[in-house]
């Protein structure tokens, strides 16, 4: 994670809640991602409403720790994954600047 | 994060998955459809509006819905169906829609690949024009169905093509089969269920197999043999209908099923929040398992 890196959602990427699961449905899927749907983690799902396209990856780690008890390291740790596995499915891109 | 696909943890009673017969309209007049009886201007313009579709659509979005099947009739018989379909894309539904592939036009699989579907599900009721038509009764529908395949095929959209087994063709399933399996990514399925019609006449039936030639069918082929066994040896769990699954009707009628539409929850008139909660499960079903009778009744009262 680039701590000064700004992530918008990508609009091909629809979040549902579906029976208290947050998952992001592609809507623009290969044949290859068709029966694919992929469901986020309390912690991811808190994340990924963060991600706004406005605040960098450190407001959004430093926001989270204000709300929540979480330790920073750890917080940052998560973060960091959940990005690279976003970043992999293009459900999230770098906002250039 | 996790890939999956399907979800795990669902409560006991959650409306998951939704088959929605948009229309009873079509261009063809299938032999075996239960639905052509209502493929008339008066039953046609009973059939709910766009504006109610997309209304009804975000009330399941709203409710978790996550599967929704699009089916009729012929779905893209509806003037507005690609507005309910990218409708129903952007909203985050998986969507698969049953058609009879004959009116999906290039122009139309190029929106298809543009906001993919789950799947597509294509009735290829032969292999030759002569079988395919016998059914369908409208001329040119076998080579505009293997046009809409072909389509979809060089669009990567993912197919599964379908037939009943049925007296009209039985002759050609298993060809049916075979070509299917050489188009590669696609899967085949075979139904042998005929259905009365809606308005409860029994002509689809004429054309049913008996058992004794669905079993000879069968037997033919190693892969539906298998399949019939399966069936043969397990014991059905009980039906799930109006649990995970419901069905909603051309007319806002939601439904336990498709197969069962004895009961309605008026869509038009209430929500879908209170049909499915509250109105879906006093609903009658003869598969499904009845309640454990207590062994002490309560006695009524009236004083």
């Amino acid at each position: 994670m680039t701590p000064t890196a700004i992530y918008s959602r990508h609009p091909d990427y629809v979040q549902r809640d579906v029976a208290g699961e947050c998952i992001l449905v592609p809507i623009r899927r290969t044949l290859t991602e068709a029966n694919s749907i992929y469901v986020l983690n309390e912690t991811g799902a808190a994340l990924w409403r963060r991600i706004d396209g406005q605040r960098t990856a450190q407001d959004i780690v430093t926001d989270f720790c204000g709300e929540y008890e979480v330790a920073t390291d750890q917080l940052t740790q998560d973060f960091t994954s959940l990005l690279d596995d976003l970043l992999s499915i293009k459900a999230v891109e770098e906002v250039t600047r | 994060m996790i890939a999956q696909d399907k979800l795990t943890h669902l409560p006991e009673r959650f409306p998951l998955s939704c088959q929605w017969e948009i229309t009873c309209r079509c261009n063809l007049r299938c032999a075996m459809c239960y639905t052509d009886c209502f493929n008339r201007p008066e039953a046609i313009r009973q059939e709910l509006t766009t504006a109610e579709i997309l209304r009804i659509l975000d009330e399941l979005a709203e409710a978790g819905t996550l599967e929704l099947c699009l089916t009729g009739g012929e779905p893209l018989a509806r003037q507005d169906f690609f507005q309910l379909y990218e409708h129903a894309i952007r909203c985050g539904f998986l969507v698969t829609v049953f058609s009879n592939g004959t009116l999906i036009t290039e122009a139309h699989a190029d929106r298809f690949a543009s906001l993919p579907p789950h799947c597509i599900e294509i009735s290829l009721h032969g292999v030759t024009r002569e079988t395919f038509e016998g059914i369908t009764l409208g001329q040119g529908s076998y080579d505009r169905c293997l046009q809409a395949i072909r389509f979809l095929l060089d669009r990567q959209i993912p197919l599964v093509l379908k037939s009943t087994a049925m007296t009209l063709n039985r002759q050609e399933i298993l060809e049916v089969k075979r070509y299917v399996a050489s188009l590669g990514t696609v899967r085949y399925k075979l139904g042998e269920e005929m259905r009365p019609s809606l308005d409860g006449g029994e002509g689809p039936f004429q054309y049913a197999l008996s058992e004794q030639d669905l079993a000879e069918l069968n037997r033919r082929d190693p892969d539906l043999w298998r399949d019939a066994c399966r069936r043969d040896s397990v014991e059905l769990p009980p039906c799930r209908s109006g649990m995970h699954r419901f069905h909603i009707d051309a007319y806002g009628q939601l439904q336990l099923c498709s197969s069962n539409r004895r009961q309605s929850y008026d869509l038009r008139q209430g929500s879908f929040q209170t049909g499915f909660y509250e109105a879906l499960p006093a609903f009658a079903c003869d598969w499904k398992i009845a309640q454990e009778p207590t062994l002490i009744q309560p006695t009524m009262h009236h004083v």
